[in-house]
């Protein structure tokens, strides 16, 4: 049977496309399991019959498996699951109005549920997360710098890594790569070569974007909720 | 023009006299310190008020942060449960001993000190606790230097002084996006960069008893490892006098290596 993982973030409230992946997902072969991958909720909408639907699954529904993203993050700061600290740069970046809207977004019973959400999910050798290894709220794109993806896996000490916060869909690999180290302590010199190892961080997108990793071959593909056979066609296959 | 740069103090007053001694025999003026003025030593007060009253430019140590806001690192700081009483305890006695000023200096002392391409941290740009051993990762090392946008990380901490030079680096990728079918390849040069360990003054961990710092030549940017000898008597005297674990004034006295550190370099507190 075919291992395939769903990758799914920024659903920020929205039942709906939630059940259109549910039902992409249904016709999808293979033994598939459901990660979404934090901003479960916003401020553009009520989350609460998200929330609820994720919390308790219909039976038919594939489970999800859910970590904390940045705006989970906000609310929690914002509510005091934090210790002193508050919301303060989601107040200082969007403004009162935001913070107001997040919190009367999500009922006050989900927040013991949110707080309890891990920050990540390692997988095989997989690394699963909102933002990066080192901040819920980093950014992961096309253009960091390839060192510092290093960075970020090699701490999370996993070949691939699974972010959401940037919305972007991207599989990018590190090939290769060298680096020369000479150290001189007390004991002498010593020269080393090391070598970049095989890894990935794949963006997984956001809403209706969402990300179906095979497990087995190594193979992304990049979908739309409800257009998941024509962007098949276009072939996002693994490198 | 040659600078100094000298860390991990730790209260340790016979040893930090000896270094700047040996800095002003060498003509230098211009001295840094990493932090970690105090900590396991029996004469905090003293230090503190000695790098103060020669304006030495000085940057927040985990010890200096920890005194003034309370233990907060994780216990990964310690090889053993015994290793963590014992620092508590020192923790704990150094509290009780600084005078509300010395505290004040402490508190207010920068996370970081910018000259140029120099960049002067105690543990990583990441954190006070963070340890950059001279073997970790060359990528991760490299990208601590980078993202801080340094040509040279001055650091200490490990209280292992060394010269790290990161060089001829590359690194290629292969791009794939939703918005394009094609695959895109490019090879990025990483740029040459050095960290620099300045070791200890007051707690050397480097196999040795002497007291180390660095020299750096801002022109040739030539760096040199110096190791000083101190009256070790007078500090393990001074450790037994003032009730601290006779454990530190034995390691100091052998050159042993049973300090407080971390295994893995990667590592970050939690806190």
């Amino acid at each position: 049977m075919i291992e395939r993982w769903a990758l799914v973030s920024g659903l920020k409230g929205d039942l709906d496309t939630y059940e259109l992946i549910q039902k992409d997902l249904k016709k999808t072969p293979g033994n598939i399991t459901l990660f979404v991958l934090g901003d479960m909720i916003g401020p553009e909408k009520n989350c609460n019959r998200l929330l609820h639907r994720l919390i308790n699954p219909k039976s038919n529904d594939l489970q999800p498996w859910c970590i904390y993203g940045w705006w989970e993050e906000q609310i929690l700061l914002e509510s005091g699951y934090r210790g002193d600290q508050r919301a303060e740069a989601l107040r200082i970046n969007k403004g009162e109005e935001v913070v107001k809207s997040l919190t009367n977004a999500v009922d006050k019973s989900f927040l013991d549920w949110i707080a309890a959400l891990q920050f990540g999910f390692v997988e095989l050798d997989c690394g699963l997360i909102h933002g990066s290894s080192k901040d819920v709220g980093e950014n992961l794109t096309l253009d960091t710098p390839p060192l510092t993806l290093l960075d970020r896996l090699t701490r999370l000490q996993v070949n691939r890594l699974f972010t959401a916060r940037s919305k972007q869909q991207f599989h990018l690999e590190l090939t290769e790569g060298i680096v020369n180290s000479e150290v001189e302590d007390l004991n002498g010199n010593r020269k080393k070569e090391q070598k970049v190892p095989q890894k990935a961080v794949i963006g997984i997108g956001s809403g209706k974007n969402y990300t179906l990793y095979d497990v087995g071959t190594d193979n992304t593909q990049f979908l739309q909720a409800g257009y998941k056979s024509e962007k098949r066609i276009m072939g996002f296959g693994g490198l | 023009m040659n600078q100094a740069v000298i860390s991990c103090l730790h209260a340790n007053l016979p040893a930090v006299e000896a270094v700047l001694k040996d800095i002003e025999l060498q003509g230098i003026t211009n001295i840094t310190c990493l932090g970690d003025l105090v900590g396991y030593g029996p004469q905090p007060n003293e230090v503190i008020e000695l790098i103060r009253d020669k304006k030495i430019p000085t940057c927040q140590g985990c010890w200096d942060e920890d005194v003034v806001d309370g233990l907060d690192a994780c216990d990964c700081s310690y090889p053993s449960q015994l290793a963590e009483k014992r620092g508590h305890f020192a923790h704990q006695w150094t509290t009780d001993k600084l005078t509300k000023e010395n505290k004040d200096y402490l508190a207010n002392l920068p996370y970081s000190i910018r000259k140029d391409k120099c960049l002067f941290v105690h543990g990583s740009p990441n954190s006070q606790h963070e340890y950059l051993l001279p073997d970790m990762d060359a990528f991760a090392a490299l990208e601590r230097v980078e993202n801080a946008r340094a040509e040279i990380l001055f650091c200490g901490h490990t209280h292992q002084p060394y010269i790290r030079e990161l060089a001829d680096g590359s690194i290629a990728v292969k791009i794939k996006n939703a918005a394009s079918k094609d695959i895109q390849e490019k090879e990025i040069q990483l740029p040459m960069r050095r960290i620099v360990n300045a070791g200890s003054v007051g707690e050397p961990r480097h196999g040795g008893t002497k007291a180390t710092y660095v020299v750096h030549n801002e022109v040739t940017n030539e760096v040199k490892i110096r190791e000083v000898e101190y009256d070790l008597e007078l500090t393990c005297k001074a450790i037994i006098d003032a009730g601290l674990p006779p454990i530190f004034a034995w390691r100091l006295k052998n050159g042993f290596e049973f300090a407080e550190q971390a295994e893995d370099a990667s590592h970050v507190c939690e806190r």
